[in-house]
Formats: C-alpha cells, sequence, structure tokens
C-alpha cells in the first residue's frame, strides 16, 4: 500500500509537531514500510485511513504507536565502539583526575536511548575501566518512546540482541541467562541505571532531566539526522543546558553540533569527532 | 594477516552458508567437516587467520580441537577462533573462552552478527 500526496504530507506534519522528526519525500519509502505492518495489525483499510485516524486524533495511544514505529530504531551494543573506547582512554580518566573525583558522583546522560543498549553498553564500560564504579557513575537514559524505555528498563534481551556488537567477554560477564534463550542485565549494571520518558523537541526535556544535575556526559546519537537544521540547533542547546562546563557531548557518525558552535570544542578520537562543552552556559 | 577462513562444521549446510556470508566478505574460504580434518587443513595452511568452529561434531569436536591448537606454540594466540554452535549455555561459553576462543556465536547466526564478531575482533574485511 502506498500513500498520496495529500498524506504523506498529513504523515509528514505529524510527527515533524510530536516527534521533531522530519521524513523527506525521497525517504516515503520508510514511511510505507513501517506503517504498513500497522495497517495489518490493526485490520485499517488501507494506509490513507491509517493517516486519517491519527491526524483527527493525535494524543490517542495508536497516534503514539505511530510515533514509536516510526522513532524507535534498531540499536546494537557498543554501537560503532569509538565512543566506548573514547568514554575508557580519555573522558574517565580526566574525569577520575579532577580533584572532587572521590567525592562526586559522574553523571551520564543517553539521550536516545532507545531499547537502553547504548546506556547499559556506557555502564559495562564504566565497569571494566573504573573501580566503584557501580556506586559512582549514575547513568540516565531518556527516549521519546514509552514502549522502548520499558523495554530498556527490563534489561530483557533476546539472543539475537545480545550477539549485535556486543563482545562475548561482556556478556558472560554482566548478564544472567534466562530459560528462555534470553538474557537479563544483572542487577550490578541495572542499579547504575535510571529511566525516562523524555522529548528532545520539547523544553520540557530540560525540566524532565535537570533534577539529576549536570551530565559529564551526554550521548546523543543516530537521532540529530532526523531533525531539520533548526530542530538540531535547539536540541542542542538543550542539551548544553544540563551540561556542565568541561564535559562532553558524544554525537552519531557524521552528526555534528549546531547551535551556539563557539560553546564546542572538537575532540578526535581516532579521526571521529565528538565535543567538549567550552563555556559557561 | 592473511584472508584465509577456516569454516569446520560437520553439517554441509552451515559450511556452504557460512562460507557464503564470508566469501562475499572478501574472505577466501576453506573448509573441515571435523576437528581432525581441521588440524589437518591447518598443517597445510599455516597462515589461515580466522576459524570458525562449530562445537559437536564427530572425530573430534570443536572444544577439543580447539585445545590441540592452541597447545601448538605458533597457534597459541592466532588464528582468530570464533565459536560457531548450538551450544548456547553460559558453562559453554566460559569453557570455550578458557580453551582459548576470542568470539562467540550462537546459532542461528545472521550476517549482521558476524560482521559484529569480526568488527569487534578488529577484523577488516578484505572486500
Amino acid at each position: 500500500m502506498s500513500l498520496s500526496e495529500r498524506a504523506f504530507t498529513n504523515m509528514h506534519d505529524f510527527l515533524k509537531k510530536n516527534s521533531g522528526i522530519s521524513v523527506q519525500k525521497d525517504k516515503m519509502y520508510l514511511l510505507e514500510s513501517r506503517l504498513n505492518p500497522l495497517v495489518r495489525k490493526h485490520g485499517i483499510s488501507s494506509l490513507e485511513k491509517l493517516v486519517d485516524m491519527v491526524c483527527s486524533d493525535q494524543t490517542s495511544a495508536f497516534a503514539h504507536e505511530v510515533i514509536d514505529c516510526m522513532t524507535t530504531n534498531e540499536t546494537l551494543f557498543f554501537r560503532d565502539s569509538y565512543p566506548f573506547n573514547a568514554l575508557r582512554e580519555i573522558v574517565f580518566p580526566e574525569l577520575m583526575a579532577m580533584p572532587s573525583a572521590n567525592i562526586r558522583n559522574i553523571k551520564i546522560w543517553s539521550a536516545a536511548s532507545s531499547r537502553g543498549q547504548e546506556a547499559y553498553s556506557i555502564a559495562m564500560t564504566a565497569l571494566d575501566v573504573l573501580p566503584g564504579a557501580d556506586k559512582q557513575v549514575k547513568i540516565l537514559a531518556t527516549d521519546l518512546s514509552p514502549p522502548a524505555v520499558e523495554y530498556a528498563k527490563g534489561g530483557i534481551y533476546s539472543q539475537f540482541e545480545v550477539q549485535r556488537g556486543m563482545p562475548i567477554q561482556e556478556l558472560v560477564k554482566h548478564f544472567k541467562q534466562l530459560g528462555d534463550s534470553s538474557w537479563q542485565v544483572n542487577d550490578k549494571l541495572r542499579g547504575m541505571l535510571s529511566f525516562n520518558v523524555a522529548n528532545l523537541i520539547s523544553d520540557n526535556v530540560i525540566h524532565t532531566v535537570r533534577h539529576h544535575s549536570e551530565f559529564d556526559v551526554v550521548f546523543c546519537r543516530n537521532v540529530l539526522i532526523y531533525f531539520e537544521v533548526e530542530e538540531r540547533r535547539k536540541v542542542i542547546d538543550r542539551i548544553a543546558k544540563v551540561m556542565r562546563p568541561g564535559a562532553y557531548l558524544f554525537t552519531g557518525n557524521g552528526e555534528r553540533v549546531e547551535g551556539e558552535n563557539s560553546k564546542w570544542e572538537a575532540v578526535n578520537y581516532n579521526k571521529r569527532p565528538f565535543w567538549k562543552m567550552l563555556s559557561a552556559r | 594477516m592473511s584472508n584465509k577462513i577456516l569454516v569446520v562444521d560437520d553439517a554441509k549446510v552451515v559450511r556452504v552458508s557460512l562460507g557464503k556470508i564470508m566469501k562475499k566478505l572478501g574472505f577466501e574460504i576453506f573448509e573441515a567437516e571435523d576437528g581432525a580434518v581441521a588440524l589437518e587443513q591447518m598443517k597445510s595452511h599455516p597462515d589461515i587467520a580466522i576459524i570458525m568452529l562449530d562445537w559437536n561434531m564427530p572425530v573430534m569436536n570443536g572444544y577439543d580441537f580447539l585445545v590441540a591448537l592452541r597447545a601448538q606454540p605458533k597457534h597459541a594466540t592466532l588464528p582468530y577462533v570464533v565459536m560457531v554452535t548450538t551450544e548456547t549455555g553460559m558453562p559453554s561459553m566460559l569453557k570455550a573462552l578458557a580453551g582459548g576462543a576470542n568470539e562467540y556465536i550462537m546459532k542461528p547466526f545472521s550476517e549482521s552478527i558476524i560482521r559484529d564478531k569480526l568488527e569487534i575482533l578488529g577484523i577488516e574485511e578484505p572486500r
């Protein structure tokens, strides 16, 4: 089933308003491939009808299901590996060398955490290199999608998922095997994380995460590409508001900081950039 | 590092499907249907860089092959050995790691899992 011009425009506007995602016309196939399974699941007569249903009640449970469907992406543990190596080799050593290192917690925000693989990968990295990380490192995992946040909170992954990106040594160290060939993160790892639903395109996100105080590290990876330039700027500026000066921001491959550029210094790790926040807000 | 890879599995269908994926990634494929044949292959092709190794096989199983391979000084750390097996229990994984395996794939495998595991080992696809 394919979409008419009118239905595409309506769906584009709905997604942009509610999730910030801007689906361009050349990605129409993405809309169709993700939404057609929902058409079948709910026995809706056509994709056009689905769009009408969503647009006529944009706050319905079904509208949220459509947003989840469009925003929850396949992800894997230790994605791209370099951010975790940079944490290990540059960021954690620097944080531990700070005068207050013994008395303060290290706070990390995984801002588009999807099903939690990124946040748990950060926790595993911390446990591998920092003695006492389970007490000292606090990781907040947020995502726009409530089902994705619930999934992350459960910390249970399929045999397929735990094999995507995760070294076997990490699996045997940090997971326990459940009866049905699934795997659950152990309590030590789980205890380092807290979870929340948060929408990066809303100013409310600052209030949602601010009570965790200022972050030393933020991961906001593979989500900025879905936003238009102006929205990207706003998202980066919101994130900057909850980071302490000198904190680090990791974006996805090819995603660069926008907004107040003077605030950021690129740090290179194996020719891949991540970002250090320079000035006070 | 050479681009030679040895696929050890008693099921031909697995050797073919694994071999097909690895060939697509640019590797040169060698096959063995059990551990004993695999040891012979290693004698003939000592520069094999990666072994994809099943566990349960007749004649010599994968674990016994692994131990015999790592007992040879020239193969004490290389080639990389990736277990590819239906033995999906944690005790088997710990045993294989202690025996010198570098990675572990629980069957059924997929191309994405294989590519992830190669990346974890720092192995570049030759193609």
